[in-house]
């Protein structure tokens, strides 16, 4: 370049210059234009223009701010923007399903957004500003929205009590406590695990082959042919028994093991010799055998498989094991000591101790023998002999290797502490911490919780836990309540918000506690919140029945729901137990303002009772649920003998608010002045139709169906 | 050549400025599963499955609750207390008959029970014993299974969407 020429600017030096602040200028525009086009900005827009597209645009956008909208709630660490798009969030005029999303209402739910935000429940990134990035695992947030089927976890995280209105929480809690998942996992709130059972004499009671058999295919019992004949699953009262994946030499030595353990000898009990001669000949010894099984009951707790038009379902309760086949598995001499006093054998043990005769115990004990078998159950297992040193050496190694000394204890085996991991803080782990093998899921904690209940062994190769069958619904209910095991709250403000489970305990005292535990009334009734739900609630019985009642009832237990075929079982009470229950509940087991004496039945006067039939009659019209001499409703009990059974307190105060006596009730509470609910007991304490001694025909005629039991 | 270079800077620069910007991955959809608290099967016709708000699910829960024993066929106990009625009271998804019906009368008919509406009296009052968000959610409940299918009365929503 000539020395005159430096300094000018050539044409191709203007050039450059010009396209390089063009240039400059379009990447310093690209800030600026990617902002105004932002994806929380584009929801702005649109949602001003939808407001104006609708009748209330003025309520629409009183608030509205185009700029970045959040909830900031330092004490829960919460900041959250949602609330940027999701703009009509708080515009009950917007609930309806028609509204476009993002903008449609948040539904009404106990909780105000502005004063709990939204990631507390939904998860996701609360303080981004972009859709992927607000709901989404992205390398630096790894906790993606949840997915509104399983939002009840996040209602779980706090509130430690069972509430009504997440079912599927509540269910998945109870499958975690039925299936004893605490056995080998630690899981925060739970009932205390109910172990399976106790196998130090298992030996005594079952043969080596019956165990292999179990050990096989512990859910589901096959016969030769490969059919299932009873899937315990399909009925809902699944076997709490997993299938462990076990190869046929380990099913050997366990079985081996198994059927060596009789620490304890069987009660020595001889029938009477002159019933059983008697009895074992009679022609019709199993048909009366049957009906002896029916009278007595036993399907209230023990469900027997039943088929009906080809298809097997099992029928009856779901308290004791379920008994089709129970004939080829027991001993007999074992079956006849365990129905004298199934506490010999198994000391915590929730079937009651009834008072059988020995003619009872014959016919009954050859009916579930004779009766309910499958002699084709075994067949399919190989010939074992007496299990030897070596076979039981290794059992007793596979017991505790493989887990089940955490579920079934036998004397003198301790179990593996923390055998599986620790599941407390389950729900808020990140996918980065968890370990998906060559499992083809998405990587995220939903699909891996998913994925290790329906198949351990696929994210996992080496994994003990053993196999579970699972409905979609109970898959779902059982890793919502996973989700909801979140660990300790990081924050100190949602840690004072948690709502604690309330441990519920009931002891009583005296010679009632014997007898309490001698039937065991706490597996089906309730007393302050302790014990079963298959039959009512006694928490106030005594303010409830007229003590007079209650001992005719123990007698002689009827149905009082008409559409109810489980009913509670005759337990042959003596006279004497029959006075300590009755007195027990009468006095000791009441609602502190239900007095029994505090309404004196000789006021009513028989004006007061025609006027109460008339009203329970025409205006009221009791009867669409309530049946009296054989006509009305089924929905509730029937009150036939109502003036026998219960107290005019309790029916005064039932009438006033049936609601404050038992919280879930469904009868509703009604409008009635105090003079209608004073007409209207005086009419129910007329209603004294006694309870016709059972005729046997009758109940073994019965059908077994239906589900909960009458008292 | 120097000058390209100049040129090339500020055009990388454009290029690696706009990788920046990504795209929306997506979202994976929950399988819908049988049986949860958040379907209810059609009830004529059982293979279809209908979904269920919040409110709607909240609704199904108190009508398993309070309401299914007079207006389903069958009940958790078995036998539907509907047949010992007269008058029978509607299936619960009787479109014929309850879409005809608005919102404020079926609270009211919750609320007070029938005789106060000039209905049978064997409808009994609930609103002492629900409360009046858990009874909208039964109505919900019941617009959600409704066959024929329910249609909300009056202008029809926006056809605007946001895309």
């Amino acid at each position: 370049m000539p020395a005159e020429d430096m300094g000018k600017l050539t044409y191709r030096m203007r050039l450059t210059f010009a396209v390089a602040t063009v240039v400059c200028v379009l990447v310093l525009a690209i800030s600026p234009v990617k902002d105004f086009r932002a994806e929380w900005k584009k929801y702005k827009r649109s949602f001003v223009r939808y407001a104006q597209g609708r009748p209330d645009t003025k309520k629409l956008l009183a608030d509205y701010s185009p700029k970045i909208d959040q909830v900031w709630l330092p004490g829960m660490n919460v900041v959250d923007r949602c609330t940027t798009c999701h703009q009509g969030m708080t515009q009950p005029s917007l609930a309806d399903a028609s509204v476009p999303q993002p903008f449609r209402a948040h539904p009404p739910i106990p909780h105000n957004v502005r004063e709990w935000g939204c990631t507390v429940c939904h998860r996701g990134q609360g303080p981004a500003t972009e859709i992927a990035e607000a709901h989404e695992t992205t390398l630096a947030w790894e906790q993606p929205i949840l997915p509104a089927h399983y939002l009840q976890a996040s209602c779980g995280s706090c509130h430690h009590q069972d509430m009504n209105e997440t079912p599927q929480l509540t269910r998945g809690r109870e499958l975690l406590s039925r299936l004893n998942c605490q056995a080998c996992h630690k899981l925060n709130d739970l009932e205390p695990p109910m172990l399976g059972p106790e196998l130090s004499s298992v030996g005594n009671k079952i043969s080596r082959e019956w165990i292999y058999k179990w050990l096989k295919e512990p859910r589901t019992i096959l016969d030769k042919d490969g059919n299932v004949t009873v899937n315990g699953y399909e009925s809902g009262d699944e076997s709490r028994m997993p299938k462990f994946r076990l190869k046929d030499e380990e099913i050997v030595a366990l079985s081996a093991f198994l059927s060596a353990q009789k620490a304890k000898p069987i009660e020595d009990y001889k029938l009477n010799p002159a019933v059983v001669a008697a009895w074992s000949k009679k022609p019709d010894l199993l048909p009366q055998a049957e009906l002896r099984f029916r009278q007595m009951m036993c399907t209230t707790c023990h469900p027997l498989a039943v088929t009906r038009a080809g298809e097997t379902k099992l029928i009856g309760g779901n308290i004791g094991p379920e008994l089709t086949k129970v004939g080829s598995k027991v001993n007999e001499q074992w079956l006849v000591s365990w129905l004298r006093n199934p506490q010999g054998y198994l000391a915590h043990n929730n079937m009651p101790r009834y008072g059988w005769t020995d003619e009872d115990l014959y016919k009954v004990s050859q009916y579930l023998l004779k009766q309910l078998t499958d002699s084709d159950l075994l067949t399919t297992v190989p010939k074992l002999e007496a299990g030897t040193d070596e076979q039981i050496k290794n059992g007793r190694r596979l017991f505790l290797e493989k887990g089940c000394a955490s579920c079934h204890s036998i004397a003198g085996v301790t179990p593996q502490k923390e055998f599986g991991p620790d599941l407390t803080a389950l729900g808020a782990k990140n996918a980065s911490e968890l370990e998906f093998g060559k499992a083809k899921i998405t990587h995220n904690l939903l699909s891996y919780i998913q994925a290790k209940l329906q198949d351990p062994v696929s994210v996992n190769p080496a994994s003990r836990m053993p196999q579970y069958t699972w409905n979609s619904a109970d898959l779902d209910a059982v890793t919502t309540a996973l989700l909801s095991q979140t660990g300790p709250k990081p924050t100190s403000a949602l840690q004072h918000l948690t709502v604690s489970k309330v441990e519920a305990s009931y002891k009583p005292v005296g010679d009632f506690a014997e007898v309490y535990e001698r039937y065991k009334c706490y597996a089906c009734h309730r007393f302050n919140g302790y014990g079963g739900t298959l039959a009512p609630d006694l928490s106030y019985e005594g303010s409830r029945a007229q003590k007079k009642w209650i001992a005719d009832f123990l007698k002689n237990p009827q149905t009082i729901r008409p559409t109810l075929i489980l009913r509670m079982p005759q337990f042959n009470m003596t006279d004497k137990e029959v006075n300590t229950i009755a007195e027990y509940l009468a006095l000791a087991v009441q609602k502190p303002d239900v007095n029994p004496e505090s309404v004196d039945s000789r006021q009513f006067t028989p004006a007061m009772a025609s006027l109460g039939k008339q009203l329970y009659e025409v205006k009221y019209q009791c009867q669409s649920c309530h049946t009296i001499g054989g006509t009305g409703g089924y929905v509730g009990p029937n009150l036939n003998n109502a003036g026998n059974w219960l107290t005019p307190a309790w029916t005064e105060a039932w009438l006033r608010n049936p609601q404050a006596l038992q919280p879930d009730t469904i009868e509703p509470r009604r409008n009635f002045t105090e003079d209608e609910i004073r007409a209207l007991t005086a009419y129910l304490m007329t209603l004294k139709a006694g309870i016709k001694p059972q005729t046997s025909t009758s109940a073994a005629n019965a059908r077994p169906v239906g589900q909960g039991a009458g008292r | 050549m120097k000058s390209k270079l100049f040129l090339a800077l500020p055009i990388l620069l454009a290029v690696f400025s706009l990788c920046a910007c990504k795209k929306a991955a997506q979202i994976v959809q929950p399988v819908q599963a049988f049986g949860a608290y958040d379907t209810e099967p059609d009830w004529n016709d059982g293979t279809k499955l209908v979904n269920l708000g919040y409110q709607e699910s909240q609704g199904k829960r108190i009508f398993y609750q309070y309401c299914v024993w007079c207006h389903a066929d069958a009940s958790p106990a078995g036998p539907s207390n509907r047949s010992n009625l007269t008058p029978v009271p509607p299936l619960l998804n009787d479109g014929d008959k309850l879409n005809g019906e608005s919102d404020e009368f079926m609270q009211n008919i919750i609320t007070l029970g029938g005789s106060a509406l000039g209905k049978s009296a064997m409808m009994p009052p609930y609103g002492k014993t629900l409360s009046s968000n858990e009874i909208k959610e039964v109505i919900s409940f019941t617009r959600a299974i409704a066959q024929p299918p329910y249609q909300k009365p009056g202008r029809q929503g926006s056809q605007y969407t946001t895309k």
